[in-house]
């Protein structure tokens, strides 16, 4: 018995250095952790219970049999705990075989998704991956596709968060890209679908890694990311505090923060954040830091489409998903990026239950042919989708502008908003009043000062939150400086709000 | 007396005089520019009238629009404030040809002391001490170097209508003094509309010592006590005190007197001041009247128990002066800091913008007094002077009056936009400050520079230390009281952390034991033990407790993993976590700035007046590439270095923001 023990702690110490101190020191020289220690930080300590540990690769082809079996075949899987809540989790191990994806490596990962869909509880991925393990062929591939598979499963039942901190290349990006957020460290990580070899050799442009795929450039031009972080420590604090957010599965309600937060506390500051001057912008994050649990908003993809805020945010305790017009950036409106955006986000938080608070200051959807030509119609249509199926709380605040068809879009009373509240700088109208007397009073176009008394007429009549209120589709007319009070409010009265949409396949969301 | 008055200014000034008419049941009228509707003097008033647009040409200056307002409401009284029209003879005597009265002293005294060159003439025959300079009018650059020339350099060419340091320059040699002469009478015109400058003596190492005088319109005169206002930045007023750490009861008397003869001789009613420069032999000469209640009255009045505006208003109503000579009164010690919004760190550029925080310590009788025109959500516009709010402070002895001070300046939360708190934090620890031998140059001695964060050393780390911590714990506490987690398996949270101070580029780390106690958290840290109890809330930027019974205010900022602390002007950066991750932490490379040199970004929010420079120019260091107005101030933006423009960013008549980029080179 002895004896076995002896060898099982052998066989562990081993296992546990991985690729050996020497490749464990280049992951460190280049500025990353291992598999391991990234685990130890974004865990609770002691929590990790690691399954697969002695697994190896079957691969005989090239010389593989010859090569000396690392066990744990380049990632480590299991469970543990973040604030005592089960999370699952695989971390690619690069001092392995360049954390490629082999046969049996897909098997471990497949494993813990497995389980995290049988108790229900979410998954995070440390992608850290040269690809697939050339020397496996058709085997490794057939390990993407059923990690595919389950992330396709998994999606909308349990949440699943990527972190890349290290290369993603290749077909190895699709697994993070059907996940629900993606994380990303700078300098460190990159994902593309092809290098920059294969970009300068078919389209001749030059670009390095980092430009292509970095960090940066995915959390700020293409989107795929939500956010960047300077290094692993600080990207792992983060994702712990991000998961207090996130509900274990799509059963169960999202955790509860107990704070000293008074629900009725008032900000008068708020009084004075719209400015008379209705094409002077403010800063729409002011509000929503004055008017979330302890000041604390956490948001997501800040440097994407920035004309929509999106991120979490605590009422009462009880995470909320934010999403709010930006008038600092394009004047708030949407466009085919802002839409795509906000859509997202607002069908993960019906999926998990995850009430929706909606600031709305749009002025409508951006004209002009590049949006046009890159299918605005369509795009836009992805958010008036999300929020018309969306089943969970919705609570609207109008804060100033609300026109056209952005309107309706923002969590409308028509799409079976909740509460809808407006501020008393509120405007809800087609368009602008400046826009709107130009097409009716249309044969009045050479007479300046008759259109100005027009312009004051239709101002006085519709620029206003009380049109809208006659109708009912505005609830209330609120102060400023109650908006907190008047969210968590109607938040507590939604609480066990039930909402079924009619049975079907899936819908068919204009993707 | 009056039943109503009308204030014919803005700001925290107009809000103060409001407060002493209330107190006297007096009705209030405010004015107000376009850009000041939402101000905060608007909305203490009992009355308010728009008087036009946000520029004060057009609005404050306007005497036409101030008299409307008058009738209108039926005001019978004008008070000035300070600045705008507060010293203009003109503008008194209309008042007085309406019967309207004016809150200040008659047209006659205003006249003749609002004139440098006739203010010292009447000095000179008052038998005040006066300094030697050039009291006529100067024909241009050339008479101005021979004038100078003869009096002796240093000399100091400054407006004639001007005040406050405005319109003011200090000439060492004959380049110096063409320059200053004709750059001196071009702000004058612009700024006064009064082109007129004279030419002085320029006194090495003097302190500005100022004497408050009252008279009424029956002949009585009283001084009250000297104000030091030594410490200044390019002229302009920062901390002012009273009594002055340098004046004796002897020379506090000679001073007092020679003020109240000046102030008898052009008969003056109400109140004034009478301002001294003063060199180290103690020795004092005239320097000019300001005929109009000064930014600085509040320590005056703290010392002496009177409400100098309430005086003001009496002796404008022809009531007698309360008091003689006898009565005046000087308990204890007073300071004001003025506090601006500008960046002390950015070269105290003006900072404009919205205020997402304005909460200033709290008023405590006889202790701290807060004047201010802003408040929480308010704006602060480029169309006006930068002082937003006035702290001022009163103990029984100048330690006391500067304990205070810190304190008060701990919990004074500003945000959105920059202010001088830091720097002003920083002036109230500084040993020189402390030991009272200061002149007007302090500043530009002990700053020569400019000022950065590194001049703030802190004398209490361990403190910081203790309450990163309990912030850290408190937040980490929070989250591991999160539902829903496995049952017998609940996150128990470690009483070990190390508290890293990140300094540049240095990651300082000192592990602590942090407990929770009722109330807090006990710390231990290099052996020593710190019992830090605060019911400070997550979230909340201003932080009250007390660490080992005695009590402490700082301020709080979390941004992703660090927490930033502010205490006495420090701001000291943390994080927190366990050793091993400090550890793994270690292994992180530090990454390089990015490189900002290829770009001249806008130092301030404000209006880009002129781009100098075109696409493809080469361009020296030192050369002129941009002109940025803000606050009144026109900024003028050179070339660090010698460099090509590649792009110019940003079109004249724009509106910038701070680090917006203008030009980019090559």
């Amino acid at each position: 018995m002895h004896d076995i023990i002896r060898q099982l702690e052998k066989k562990r110490e081993m296992a546990r250095l991985g690729g050996g101190q020497k490749r464990i020191d280049s992951q460190h020289a280049k500025g990353k952790l291992t598999a391991r220690e990234r685990i130890e930080l974004l865990l609770d300590p002691d929590s990790f219970e690691e399954w697969d540990l002695f697994k190896e690769h079957r691969c005989t082809d090239f010389g593989m049999d010859q090569a000396e079996k690392t066990p744990g075949d380049g990632v480590v899987v299991g469970y543990g705990t973040i604030n005592g809540r089960l999370v699952f989790v695989f971390s690619q191990d690069f001092t392995v075989f360049g954390g490629s994806l082999s046969e049996t490596h897909a098997e471990k990962i497949c494993k813990v998704m497995d389980h995290a869909m049988k108790v229900g509880a979410p998954v995070i991925g440390i992608n850290d991956s040269g690809g697939a393990r050339i020397q496996e062929g058709v085997a490794s591939l057939g390990g993407y596709a059923d990690v595919f598979q389950r992330n396709v499963m998994a999606s909308g039942v349990v949440p699943q968060i990527s972190m890349i901190m290290g290369p993603c290349a290749g077909g190895a990006v699709y697994s993070p890209s059907m996940t629900d957020f993606i994380f990303m460290v700078k300098d460190s990580s990159y994902m593309f679908v092809t290098g920059p070899e294969v970009v300068k050799t078919v389209t001749h442009e030059d670009v390095t890694a980092e430009e292509l795929g970095g960090a940066v450039t995915h959390t700020s031009k293409s989107g795929v990311a939500d956010l960047a972080f300077e290094n692993d420590v600080e990207a792992l604090s983060m994702l712990r505090r991000f998961m207090n957010f996130l509900p274990a599965n799509n059963r169960e309600k999202p955790p509860v923060t107990p704070t000293e937060d008074p629900a009725d506390r008032m900000d008068h500051s708020l009084d004075t954040l719209v400015p008379d001057n209705a094409n002077k912008p403010y800063d729409m994050k002011e509000l929503i830091i004055k008017v979330v649990d302890d000041n604390d908003f956490f948001e997501m993809q800040p440097d994407y489409a920035k004309n929509i805020i999106i991120g979490f945010g605590r009422m009462d305790g009880n995470p909320v998903g934010i999403v709010a017009n930006q008038p600092l950036v394009l004047a708030g409106c949407l466009d085919i990026k802002s839409s795509i955006k906000a859509a997202r986000f607002v069908r993960f938080c019906d999926a998990f239950n995850i009430p929706v608070v909606t600031f709305v200051d749009v002025p409508g959807f951006m004209p002009g042919t590049q949006q046009e030509y890159g299918g605005i119609i369509k795009h836009g249509a992805k958010l008036l989708y999300a929020y018309a199926e969306c089943t969970v709380p919705k609570v609207t605040v109008i804060t100033r502008k609300a026109y056209g068809g952005a309107y309706d879009v923002m969590s409308s009373k028509h799409l079976r908003g909740d509460v809808n509240l407006a501020w008393p700088s509120a405007e809800i109208a087609v368009m602008g009043p400046k826009g709107a007397v130009e097409i009716i009073f249309r044969e009045e176009k050479n007479d300046p000062a008759k259109l100005a008394q027009r312009e004051a007429e239709y101002k006085e009549k519709f620029a206003n939150p009380f049109v809208a209120g006659a109708r009912g589709f505005i609830d209330d007319v609120i102060m400023p400086h109650a908006t907190r009070k008047r969210i968590c409010r109607s938040l507590a009265m939604l609480r066990d709000k039930q909402l079924d949409n009619p049975w079907r396949k899936h819908g068919n969301i204009p993707l | 007396m009056f039943t109503k008055i009308l204030i014919a200014n803005r700001g925290e000034i107009a809000c103060r005089v409001i407060k002493t008419a209330r107190k006297m049941g007096i009705k209030t009228v405010a004015v107000y520019s376009e850009a000041d509707k939402d101000a905060l003097h608007v909305d203490l008033a009992d009355e308010a009238v728009c008087i036009g647009p946000a520029a004060s040409k057009e609005s404050y200056l306007v005497m036409d629009k101030i008299i409307a307002a008058c009738k209108e409401t039926g005001a019978q009284a004008v008070h000035p404030g300070y600045g705008f029209l507060s010293e203009n003879a003109t503008f008194s005597r209309r008042l007085e040809e309406e019967g309207i009265k004016f809150i200040g002293p008659k047209h006659y005294s205003v006249g003749k002391m609002g004139d440098k060159i006739e203010s010292k003439k009447l000095a000179l025959e008052a038998k005040v001490n006066t300094i030697p300079g050039y009291n006529e009018a100067i024909a241009g650059p050339d008479q101005a170097v021979e004038i100078a020339k003869g009096i002796g350099y240093p000399v100091m060419i400054k407006a004639s209508a001007g005040g406050g340091g405005k319109g003011l320059r200090v000439a060492f040699n004959d380049k110096e003094a063409h320059e200053g002469f004709t750059s001196c009478v071009n702000e004058a015109k612009n700024a006064f509309n009064d082109d007129r400058v004279f030419i002085e003596k320029y006194v090495l190492e003097p302190r500005h010592i100022e004497i408050q005088v009252l008279g009424d319109s029956h002949g009585n005169y009283v001084y009250l006590n000297e104000r030091d206002c030594s410490i200044q930045r390019r002229h302009q007023k920062v901390i002012e005190e009273a009594p002055s750490p340098f004046v004796d009861p002897a020379m506090r008397k000679a001073m007092g007197e020679q003020a109240v003869a000046l102030a008898r001789a052009v008969q003056y009613e109400s109140a004034g001041t009478v301002e001294f420069v003063v060199g180290a032999d103690k020795s004092f000469y005239f320097l000019e009247m300001n005929t109009r209640l000064q930014v600085e009255h509040p320590v005056t009045e703290l010392i002496t128990g009177l409400d100098l505006v309430e005086q003001m208003i009496r002796v404008a109503a022809g009531e007698k002066l309360p008091m003689t000579q006898a009565d005046v009164q000087l308990n204890g010690w007073s300071m004001e800091c003025r506090i601006n919004a500008e960046d002390p760190f950015r070269g105290f550029l003006p900072s404009t913008g919205r205020l997402v925080k304005f909460q200033p310590p709290e008023e405590i009788p006889g202790q701290v007094r807060v004047d201010t025109g802003v408040y929480d959500g308010g704006e602060i516009s480029m169309y006006y002077d930068s002082m937003i709010a006035k702290l001022i402070v009163h103990g029984a002895t100048r330690e006391q009056a500067i304990a205070r001070m810190r304190d008060a300046l701990n919990s004074f939360v500003i945000r959105g936009i920059s202010s001088n708190i830091p720097f002003q934090a920083a002036l109230m620890q500084h040993p020189r400050f402390h030991s009272g031998n200061f002149n007007t140059g302090f500043i530009a001695e002990e700053y020569p520079k400019g000022f950065d964060a590194s001049m703030v050393p802190h004398d209490d780390p361990a403190l910081l230390v203790s309450v990163a911590a309990f912030v850290y714990r408190s937040f980490t506490d929070r989250s591991a009281s999160i539902t829903g987690q496995l049952q017998g398996h609940e996150r128990k949270v470690s009483d070990k952390w190390m508290v890293i101070r990140l300094k540049g580029d240095q990651k300082e780390q000192h592990p602590v034991i942090a407990r929770p106690i009722a109330g807090g958290y006990h710390v231990e840290y290099k052996g020593e033990k710190y019992e830090i109890l605060s019911n400070w809330q997550l979230g909340e930027s201003l932080f009250r407790g007390t660490c080992n019974g005695e009590e402490f205010t700082l301020q709080v900022e979390r941004h992703k993993t660090k927490y930033s602390l502010f205490h006495w002007g420090a701001r000291a950066d943390f994080m927190v976590m366990s050793a091993r991750a400090a550890e793994l932490l270690s292994l992180m490379p530090e990454k390089p700035a990015p490189d900002l040199s290829k770009f001249l970004m806008s130092p301030m929010p404000g209006l880009l007046r002129e781009v100098a420079v075109k696409v493809g120019q080469d361009v020296k260091a030192g050369e002129k590439l941009a002109v940025i107005e803000a606050m009144k101030m026109e900024n003028i933006l050179k070339a660090e270095q010698d460099c090509k423009v590649k792009k110019i960013s940003a079109a004249a008549g724009e509106s910038l923001s701070v680090d917006q980029i203008i030009i980019e080179f090559e």
